[in-house]
């Protein structure tokens, strides 16, 4: 928190928000000038209203974008029901646990490109294996932090909660489950910016539609510009979407700090 | 007479609250086998405070979480009002609090309070005004919309006392909760603890290493020694209540202390 006391008549986000957007626009003035003046070609490197009148001139930008969020959204959808019910039963039974830890941390271990030609083979070039995709990637750090986050309950709480002979319902809804929460939504910021990730990645391999695809082919026609633009719109998803878990997180926390662990 | 004499008579002819015989505590951990208690014999009446003084490693918490039927003692028996420890812990007989005040970070102070009533069924339409009746008994009624990282470190343990007070629990259970408040906070809990047990005699098992502490708030103290845990003596204390302010500094009191000190010394 900052000391200094806000400028007069400006709310404070302004006062936040002011330095990063003069930067930017240094910056892209700075991009726009270097390329007029040295009048390099567009499929090197488009200048920023160029850029911009693309991102006006695509129609199909809302059916590649929406087909990619569709993707991710559902991948993590399905990682999160299956990790965080995962986590539960990790955290009740130590034969789960020492039964599929090592299952888990291996699936991590392998690169997530790898599997897409296999889950192609089995599931054909629709939105299913990309799906899938999505799911495996992200499905590791929310398991890893929501059982993290499940362990985190004051054991003297634990033990209070025993001593008033609390039922294991009451302890998991009123302890167990509240104390995880801040580590559970870190664990869903990690992993939806790695459903985005998965999507775009798994669109790369097989797909006729999405920003991986839009990226794809605009690299191999050498239209830098449209290249730019699907970038540029994956930065503003991974934002957005990494502000809302953020801002959850910090909801949980009552102020307090939780670490995420990747 | 002193009311020392009185609690020790009913003790004698009533049956006792809490009566441990031959008790004994073992753990089987990776060091292979450590007795944690042993051969503990004691009775302690109905609203009697006791202290139980000791190094660390002389099983002190071990006996609350025993009495407690958190664990189950390796021999010997332990006896609430006539009945066996799980019974009394399912009747919601026990309040604990902990050296840590254990708060849940999410909840506001009142709400922190209202955790055992949800638990043990208390009347949901009159949990809210019970919690803040309780805090306002300890004078935190204004922070009752407080989170605990807003509270001082006596506040909190302020509200972690009301909140094992809040169900009526008849024994209170305390594991050294002022040890780690400054002098000056823990000297007006220890005043606000007798208060509160002056106005409902609760049984008081009260762990500390605090000698002054233990012969300022207990009618007995048990003093402990280690490795394994055992009863060295039984100090009755011998000063009128209520126990004020200017007696810290009486003789009286010094003596006792004094006593104590000796006991642990050798």
């Amino acid at each position: 928190m900052s000391s200094r006391k806000p400028a007069l008549g400006r709310p404070q986000w302004l006062d936040r928000a002011l330095p990063p957007a003069v930067i930017l626009v240094v910056l892209l003035a700075f991009w726009q000038g270097c390329v007029r003046a040295l009048d390099l070609p567009p499929w090197l490197l488009p200048a920023p209203s160029d850029i911009a009148a693309r991102f006006g001139r695509t129609a199909s930008l809302g059916y590649h974008t929406g087909m990619t969020v569709a993707e991710a959204l559902a991948g993590f959808a399905i990682a999160a029901v299956l990790g965080v019910g995962l986590s539960g039963s990790i955290v009740h039974s130590r034969f789960l646990e020492r039964g599929l830890l090592p299952y888990i941390i291996v699936s991590n271990a392998i690169p997530i490109i790898a599997i897409m030609p296999l889950l192609t083979i089995w599931f054909g070039f629709g939105i299913v294996p990309k799906i899938m995709i999505c799911a495996i990637i992200s499905f590791f750090p929310i398991v890893t932090n929501t059982t993290r986050g499940l362990r985190a309950a004051d054991p003297r709480i634990m033990e209070l909660m025993r001593s008033i002979n609390a039922t294991p319902l009451q302890v998991f809804t009123k302890v167990q489950l509240p104390s995880a929460l801040p580590f559970i939504f870190a664990g869903f910021k990690i992993a939806a910016s790695l459903a985005l990730v998965g999507a775009v990645v798994a669109e790369f391999y097989s797909s006729d539609r999405g920003l991986g695809y839009l990226i794809i082919t605009s690299a191999t026609e050498l239209r830098t510009d449209l290249l730019f633009v699907a970038i540029v719109i994956l930065a503003v998803l991974g934002v957005v979407s990494f502000s809302i878990f953020g801002r959850l997180e910090r909801w949980a926390t009552h102020g307090q700090e939780a670490k995420a662990l990747i | 007479m002193s009311p020392t004499a009185i609690v020790t008579q009913r003790g004698a002819a009533d049956a006792p609250c809490i009566r441990l015989r031959g008790v004994g505590l073992r753990y089987y951990g990776e060091r292979g086998e450590t007795e944690a208690l042993s051969n503990i014999d004691l009775d302690i009446a109905e609203g009697e405070f006791v202290a139980f003084l000791g190094p660390t490693g002389c099983g002190k918490s071990s006996l609350l979480r025993l009495v407690s039927d958190l664990v189950a003692p390796t021999s010997g028996t332990v006896t609430i009002r006539g009945g066996k420890a799980g019974a009394a812990r399912r009747a919601n007989d026990f309040g604990f609090v902990f050296q840590d005040p254990a708060l849940l970070s999410w909840r506001t102070a009142a709400r922190n309070v209202q955790l055992p009533l949800e638990v043990v069924s208390y009347p949901v339409e009159d949990q809210r005004a019970h919690c803040e009746a309780l805090l306002d008994s300890v004078g935190l009624l204004k922070f009752k919309d407080a989170y605990p990282h807003e509270l001082s470190g006596g506040m909190k343990q302020r509200v972690a006392i009301v909140r094992a007070l809040a169900w009526n629990a008849s024994i209170l259970l305390m594991d050294e909760p002022f040890s780690a408040l400054d002098e000056l906070t823990k000297n007006q809990l220890q005043d606000d603890l007798l208060r509160i047990w002056n106005a409902e005699r609760k049984t008081v098992l009260f762990v500390t290493h605090n000698i002054s502490e233990a012969v300022y708030l207990a009618d007995r103290v048990v003093v402990m020694s280690p490795h394994p845990g055992r009863i060295r003596t039984i100090l009755p204390v011998r000063l009128p209540r209520p126990r004020t302010e200017e007696m810290r500094e009486q003789p009286e009191f010094l003596s006792q202390v004094r006593a104590a000190r000796e006991f642990l010394r050798t």
